[in-house]
């Protein structure tokens, strides 16, 4: 399988605590691989670094034959571009409506006009359920369509990779399937997708592979099969719940 | 008191002392790097004229009423101030030129940029702070964007076009008051006011005070972003942003009035000789 993202030997610590000691992990093209484990275990720090929000102290992240960590801030912006970022929260900008939300990436990157940027808008909100809701501002949505339209504003420029941040934590059955729904319909156009949840449903429904941080290491890696069959006891324990 | 508490005050006293020296030192190395971003950024495109005028209309233009209001009572003030004051010695003919010269040289700009450091640098550190803590910042960043060039660049050049007119047109407020407190209370006839205080000045007396708030407005527009780019934390860290931006900002222009003052006067003999 076309390797798509590789990380080798990232190390990162802040201050005193080590958060990888060394990561090393690949990501093949139009995969969903989850990132979990327990609560400091530098999942969303890992995220982050895949598109270098965070810098990493050591180590090398390759998109494509790229290593982003030799980029500087310039140098990082068409890389954006590839890999698209879904915040926890959802981030949008609260000065713009909906609308202005997705046409900000569509304005800033590309030369279509206001008609063509409107209607791939509108599209993008038809996806994920949200059309009819344009002219909202955040502060008018609940959470649940906030983070939507962060997937939306996400999407809207086609890219690679998506990274999600905890996509579902704190949402409803209803917003929290919309947005399994849309990571499985990207799945199936061939984009790849790196997600940090704790929603053990979600993991198990849309994962193909699925990495398990622990002190600072990849400690398994494995298929959705392997990981539910394995034995490892802080693994069964971290899934069931009865440990960090 | 005991010795062990006399040492550990003055140990706590050493550490708050030590720990501002390097928010100083950390300031001055921040504010740097900030402004030499902005300078790069400055030379390359995209460049976004739009939110230029957005910020000139949002911080300049809404920042008139309270610029003129300061004016023109600081200038009324004057001349009561003077004329009481310039009376008892027969000074009172005195008191336009005198007015008009403070106005124009240090009241006008210093006064003026105080206000707009009150309410667009804390402005400014409150937006970008919220927009730090509510990870926008980090949005701005993940959709190929640059903040510098979004948020900071469009602050600083309004601030650097609007704070010289705002200015500008603020002396001739103060002027104004002063004239009408001098007409009604001091019997000085305007037209006298008018020649005295505007018309007989020099004109390096009235640029010498514009060009003092290039460098203000260049001092609130970076305090104020680089204060709300290193917010952490949440609303008590927009908070201190806003507080560090205003306290800052304003000692920044009190101390470099004082270095543009003499550094003007030098320049001024060199011309004069």
């Amino acid at each position: 399988m076309e390797e798509i993202i590789k990380i080798e030997r990232v190390k990162k610590r802040f201050g005193d605590k080590v958060v990888h000691r060394e990561i090393n992990l690949t990501v093949h093209k139009g995969e969903v691989l989850t990132l979990m484990g327990g609560s400091g275990t530098g999942k969303s720090v890992l995220l982050r670094s895949l598109i270098g929000l965070d810098r990493p102290d050591g180590g090398s992240i390759f998109f494509h034959d790229d290593d982003i960590l030799k980029f500087d801030e310039d140098d990082l912006l068409p890389i954006r571009k590839r890999i698209a970022y879904v915040f926890q929260y959802g981030a949008l900008f609260d000065s713009f409506t909906v609308f202005e939300n997705l046409a900000y990436p569509l304005r800033e990157h590309t030369n279509m006009g206001e008609a063509a940027i409107r209607k791939k808008v509108l599209a993008t909100l038809e996806r994920v359920g949200l059309r009819g809701n344009e002219n909202l501002f955040p502060s008018e949505m609940s959470g649940g369509m906030q983070r939507r339209v962060g997937v939306a504003r996400s999407i809207v420029m086609d890219p690679e990779v998506i990274l999600y941040d905890e996509p579902t934590s704190g949402l409803d059955p209803f917003n929290t399937r919309q947005i399994v729904l849309m990571i499985e319909q990207l799945k199936s156009q061939g984009t790849t997708s790196i997600l940090v949840t704790h929603d053990m449903p979600t993991i198990f429904r849309v994962s193909d592979r699925i990495a398990f941080l622990r002190e600072g290491r990849i400690d398994t890696l494995g298929t959705r099969k392997e990981i539910q069959q394995s034995e490892d006891p802080d693994l069964v324990g971290f899934i069931n719940g009865e440990k960090m | 008191m005991s010795l062990s508490k006399a040492i550990k005050l003055i140990a706590v006293g050493q550490s708050s002392g030590l720990k501002a020296l390097l928010g100083t030192f950390e300031f001055i190395g921040g504010v740097s790097e900030l402004i030499a971003a902005s300078c790069r950024r400055l030379l390359t495109r995209p460049f976004y004229p739009q939110l230029v005028a957005e910020q000139c209309y949002s911080l300049g233009v809404k920042s008139l009423s309270i610029a003129f209001i300061t004016a023109l009572s600081t200038g009324a003030v004057m001349s009561l101030q003077f004329g009481y004051g310039l009376e008892r010695f027969g000074g009172k003919p005195y008191v336009p030129r005198v007015v008009g010269l403070s106005i124009f040289r240090e009241l006008g700009p210093v006064l003026t940029c105080l206000m707009i450091s009150g309410r667009v640098g804390s402005g400014i550190a409150a937006e970008i702070a919220s927009m730090k803590v509510t990870q926008q910042i980090d949005a701005i960043r993940a959709l190929g964007t640059d903040p510098i060039r979004k948020l900071v660049i469009p602050r600083v050049l309004a601030l650097i076009i609007m704070t010289p007119l705002i200015t500008g047109m603020a002396d001739l407020f103060g002027v104004l008051g002063g004239m009408a407190i001098s007409a009604t209370e001091l019997n000085i006839h305007p037209d006298f006011y008018l020649n005295e205080g505007l018309f007989a000045l020099r004109s390096s007396d009235f640029t010498v005070g514009i060009a003092k708030t290039f460098f203000f407005a260049i001092i609130i527009g970076f305090t104020g972003c680089y204060y709300g780019l290193k917010t952490e934390g949440g609303t008590q860290g927009v908070g201190q942003a806003t507080t560090h931006a205003v306290v800052t900002g304003s000692i920044l222009i009190t101390i470099f009035d004082f270095v543009l003052t003499k550094f003007f006067w030098i320049f001024e003999s060199g011309l004069e000789l």
